[in-house]
C-alpha cells in the first residue's frame, strides 16, 4: 500500500517537473501581421513557420493576422500593455513605421544587422527605410513592391492601342481612345481610401517633378501657393469624371479588382502582387503591364517590414525568425507569394511568367522610388488628403480648391 | 451592504472609464508612450472649431437619431400589434422578425453592403429586372443617398428589438379593461386610443430612451457599411472620436468628442425622462 503511494507520488513529481520543464524551454514568439488578399502570402506564412519550429525545437511562432485598420488599432492597444506581440508587421517609412518607432515600440536592431549581416543579402532601396529613424536600424524588410497600370489587352486592343504610353501625354490620349471606344479606361474602389489615391499620387509626381512633390508631402512648402497642386487635383478630376468606371465611391478594392477581371475596365493601378491574384484566377495571359509615366526616374512603391517589439521578452529568437524569413533559401522557395520580387538580391528569379518578368524588368528600370501619400504623411493628414482627393472625386469640392483645403487642414496642425 | 458588488462594478467599469475620458480630453496623448500632457481646451477649441469633419459627424447623428426614434420604433409597433393577434405561424414569425438583432453587426453590414453593390447588387438588379435604370443609385457612394442607405440596413436589424419590448408591453393590457370597453360599444380604434395605448405609455418610453441612446452610439453599421465614407459623409460622431483615438492616435480629440456626444446624450435623455415621468405621475 505504501509502496503504491510513493510510486504515485514519484509519478505526480515526475509529471509536475516535466510540465515547469517544458514550460521553461518552451519559448513562444508572437507575430501580427496582416491578412493577405493575397493568399498565396498567407499559405507561405503558414509554410515558413511550421519549417522554422521543425528547426528549432521548443520554439512556437504564433501568427495572429488582421485587417489593416484593425492591425493598426491592436497594435495602439497593445503598445500599453505587457501584452503585445514580439514580431509586428508595418511599412517602412516615416509614416505608418515612423509612429510607432517614434513611440518607442520598435526595437533598435544594429546588433541583428551586423550578426546576420542583413545588408549584404537585402536590396539596398528596401533597406534604406530602416536607416532613416533616429537612434538605429528599425525594422527588417520582408517585401518590397511597386506599383504600376495594369491593363486588358483585348480592351487595348479593341480601342486600338497597340503599344504601352511611354508619356503622360500618351496615357491621356490612350484613355481617350477608350473613352471613345465605350471603354471605361481604369478601375478604382473608392470606399477603401488609398485606392484612388494611387491616382492622385501618381499625376502628383507627374505635374510637380521629384523635389516638389516631395516638399509636398513633407510639408515643407505650402499646398495652396504652388500651382502644380492644384493642378494635379485638377489633372485628377479629369480622371475621375472622364475615365474612370463609375459609379466607384461605393465599392472596395476587391470589387474593383473583380470588374477589372470581368472585363469592366481597361486598367487598375495595382501592386506585384496582383499577379499572384491573376495567377489564382488563371487569367495572367489576359493581362499586360507598365509603369505609370511620370516622366521622373522613381518607382512608386514601398516596402513592408517587420519590427521587433521593445517589449519583447524573446528578441534574440525573434530575429532568428526574422532572419530564417529574409534567408535566400526560404525567398527562393517563396518567390512570388510575397510578390514579384523578393527582398533578398540573391535570389534567382527564373519565372516564365511574363508580368513577372515584366516587373524584374521595371524594378531594374527605376533607380529609386516613392512612396504612398498615406505613408508619406502623417495619419491625421493622411485622412484629411483621403477626404479631399474623395471630395473631388464625388464632385462636390472643386478641384481648384483643393490644395488649399488641405493647406488650411496642415495650417491648423498643432 | 448587498448592492456594493454591483456599485463597484459600476465604478470601476462605467464611473473610472467616464471620468478617465473627461479628463482625457483636456490632454495630448497619442496613446503609444507616457507623454500625457495637460493642453486645456485646446482639443475642445479644435474639435468645435478646426476640424473639417466635426460638425458633418455631429449634423449626421443628429438625422441618424431623428430617424432612429422614429422608424424603427413604428415599424416594431405594427409588428407587434399583428404578431399579438391570434394568426397562424404567429411564434415563428416572431423569431423570424427578431432574427437580426441577433446577427453580429458587422455581418448585418457586410451582407447589406453586397446588396448595395452597384454593378451585381439586389436593388439595382431589381430596378433594372422592372425597367426603371433611371431609379438606379450608387447607395453607398453617392452622399445624398449613403447615409440613408445605411439607415435602411439599421432598421432592418434592429426593428425586431422594439417588436419584441411592444409584444412584452402589450401583454400587459389589461383584457378586464379591454372587455369592459367593448361593452360600453368601443371600437377598434378607440379601443386602441384609450385603452391599449395608454397601457403602453411605459413601454414606449424605455423603446423610445433604448432608440435614441443605441442611434446616438451608432457605429458598427456605418463602420462595416461605408467607413464613414464618402469623403467622411457618413461620419457618426461615436465613430469619429473612435477614428481620432484608435486610428490617428489623437485620444485627446477622440476624447472630447466623447465628452460632446455624452453631454448631447444627456442633454435629450434627462428632460425626456423627467416628462415622461411627470406625465406617468399625472395620469396615475
Amino acid at each position: 500500500m505504501q509502496t503504491s503511494r510513493k510510486l504515485r507520488r514519484v509519478a505526480l513529481f515526475g509529471a509536475i517537473a516535466m510540465v515547469v520543464a517544458s514550460a521553461a524551454s518552451a519559448q513562444e514568439v508572437k507575430v501580427w501581421t496582416l491578412t493577405f488578399a493575397n493568399d498565396s502570402a498567407n499559405k507561405a506564412w503558414a509554410d515558413i513557420v511550421k519549417e522554422f519550429e521543425a528547426a528549432n525545437p521548443g520554439v512556437t511562432i504564433k501568427v495572429e493576422g488582421r485587417g489593416t485598420d484593425e492591425h493598426k488599432s491592436a497594435l495602439r492597444v497593445a503598445s500599453g500593455s505587457d501584452q503585445g506581440p514580439d514580431i509586428y508587421f508595418m511599412w517602412g517609412g516615416l509614416g505608418l513605421g515612423g509612429e510607432f518607432v517614434k513611440a518607442g515600440l520598435s526595437l533598435p536592431l544594429d546588433k541583428f544587422y551586423a550578426e546576420y549581416k542583413w545588408d549584404d543579402e537585402l536590396l539596398s532601396p528596401a533597406l534604406s527605410f530602416s536607416k532613416q529613424y533616429e537612434g538605429g536600424r528599425h525594422g527588417v524588410p520582408y517585401t518590397f513592391h511597386g506599383e504600376a497600370l495594369y491593363y486588358n489587352k483585348a480592351l487595348f486592343e479593341k480601342a486600338g492601342i497597340t503599344t504601352a504610353p511611354a508619356t503622360y501625354d500618351e496615357l491621356v490620349a490612350d484613355a481617350e481612345k477608350l473613352k471613345a471606344a465605350g471603354i471605361p479606361a481604369i478601375t478604382f474602389g473608392g470606399t477603401v481610401n488609398w485606392h484612388v489615391m494611387r491616382l492622385m499620387d501618381m499625376i502628383l509626381e507627374t505635374k510637380c517633378g521629384v523635389e516638389k512633390h516631395d516638399r509636398l508631402m513633407g510639408m515643407q512648402v505650402s499646398w495652396a501657393d504652388e500651382a502644380c497642386a492644384t493642378a494635379s487635383f485638377e489633372e485628377f478630376h479629369k480622371w475621375t469624371s472622364n475615365y474612370t468606371l463609375k459609379p466607384f465611391m461605393g465599392i472596395d478594392q476587391a470589387q474593383s479588382f473583380n470588374l477589372f477581371l470581368g472585363g469592366r475596365a481597361a486598367m487598375m493601378l495595382e501592386g506585384d502582387w496582383l499577379v499572384g491574384q491573376l495567377k489564382g484566377e488563371n487569367r495572367t495571359a489576359d493581362f499586360g503591364l507598365f509603369p505609370f509615366p511620370t516622366g521622373t526616374d522613381r518607382l512608386y512603391g514601398f516596402a513592408e517590414y517587420n519590427y521587433i517589439s521593445t517589449k519583447s521578452k524573446v528578441p534574440d529568437i525573434a530575429a532568428k525568425f526574422l532572419n530564417y524569413l529574409e534567408s535566400t533559401d526560404v525567398q527562393q522557395k517563396h518567390l512570388g507569394d510575397f510578390g514579384s520580387i523578393s527582398v533578398n538580391k540573391n535570389v534567382k528569379y527564373t519565372s516564365a511568367e511574363p508580368l513577372d518578368q515584366k516587373w524584374i524588368e521595371i524594378f531594374g528600370k527605376f533607380p529609386s522610388t516613392f512612396v504612398n501619400g498615406d505613408q508619406a504623411f502623417p495619419l491625421d493628414v493622411t485622412t484629411e488628403y483621403f477626404r479631399v482627393i474623395n471630395e473631388v472625386a464625388s464632385d462636390t469640392l472643386d478641384p481648384k480648391a483643393a490644395a488649399a483645403e488641405l493647406q488650411k487642414f496642415i495650417g491648423n496642425r498643432s | 451592504m448587498l448592492l456594493a458588488p454591483a456599485v463597484l462594478a459600476y465604478a470601476v467599469f462605467a464611473f473610472y472609464p467616464m471620468i478617465d475620458v473627461i479628463q482625457l480630453s483636456f490632454m495630448k496623448w497619442n496613446g503609444l508612450n507616457a507623454d500625457k500632457h495637460w493642453v486645456g481646451l485646446d482639443n475642445y477649441r479644435y474639435v468645435l472649431h478646426d476640424d473639417p469633419v466635426f460638425w458633418v459627424a455631429f449634423k449626421n447623428t443628429l438625422i441618424w437619431t431623428f430617424l432612429s426614434v422614429i422608424f424603427p420604433p413604428l415599424i416594431g409597433f405594427g409588428l407587434a400589434l399583428g404578431l399579438n393577434q391570434n394568426i397562424p405561424g404567429r411564434s415563428p414569425l416572431r423569431a423570424l422578425f427578431y432574427m437580426p438583432v441577433i446577427i453580429a453587426p458587422i455581418a448585418v453590414a457586410t451582407m447589406w453592403r453586397w446588396m448595395f453593390d452597384p454593378f451585381f447588387g439586389l436593388f439595382n438588379s431589381l430596378l433594372s429586372a422592372a425597367g426603371w435604370p433611371n431609379l438606379i443609385q450608387d447607395w453607398l457612394g453617392d452622399r445624398n443617398v449613403a447615409l440613408y442607405s445605411v439607415f435602411i440596413g439599421y432598421v432592418w436589424e434592429v426593428a425586431g428589438f422594439s417588436m419584441v419590448l411592444f409584444l412584452a408591453g402589450l401583454q400587459g393590457v389589461s383584457q378586464t379593461l379591454v372587455e369592459a370597453a367593448r361593452i360600453d360599444g368601443a371600437g377598434r380604434f378607440q379601443l386602441f386610443r384609450y385603452v391599449t395605448l395608454p397601457a403602453l405609455r411605459p413601454t414606449i418610453t424605455i423603446v423610445l430612451i433604448l432608440s435614441l441612446i443605441n442611434s446616438l452610439k451608432a457605429f458598427d453599421i456605418v463602420y462595416g457599411m461605408t467607413g464613414g465614407g464618402p469623403a467622411q459623409s457618413t461620419q457618426m460622431l461615436a465613430m469619429w472620436a473612435y477614428t481620432q483615438a484608435m486610428q490617428l492616435g489623437d485620444f485627446g480629440r477622440g476624447s472630447a468628442i466623447s465628452v460632446v456626444l455624452l453631454l448631447i446624450t444627456v442633454a435629450i435623455v434627462i428632460p425626456y425622462l423627467r416628462w415622461t415621468l411627470k406625465r406617468q405621475e399625472a395620469y396615475q
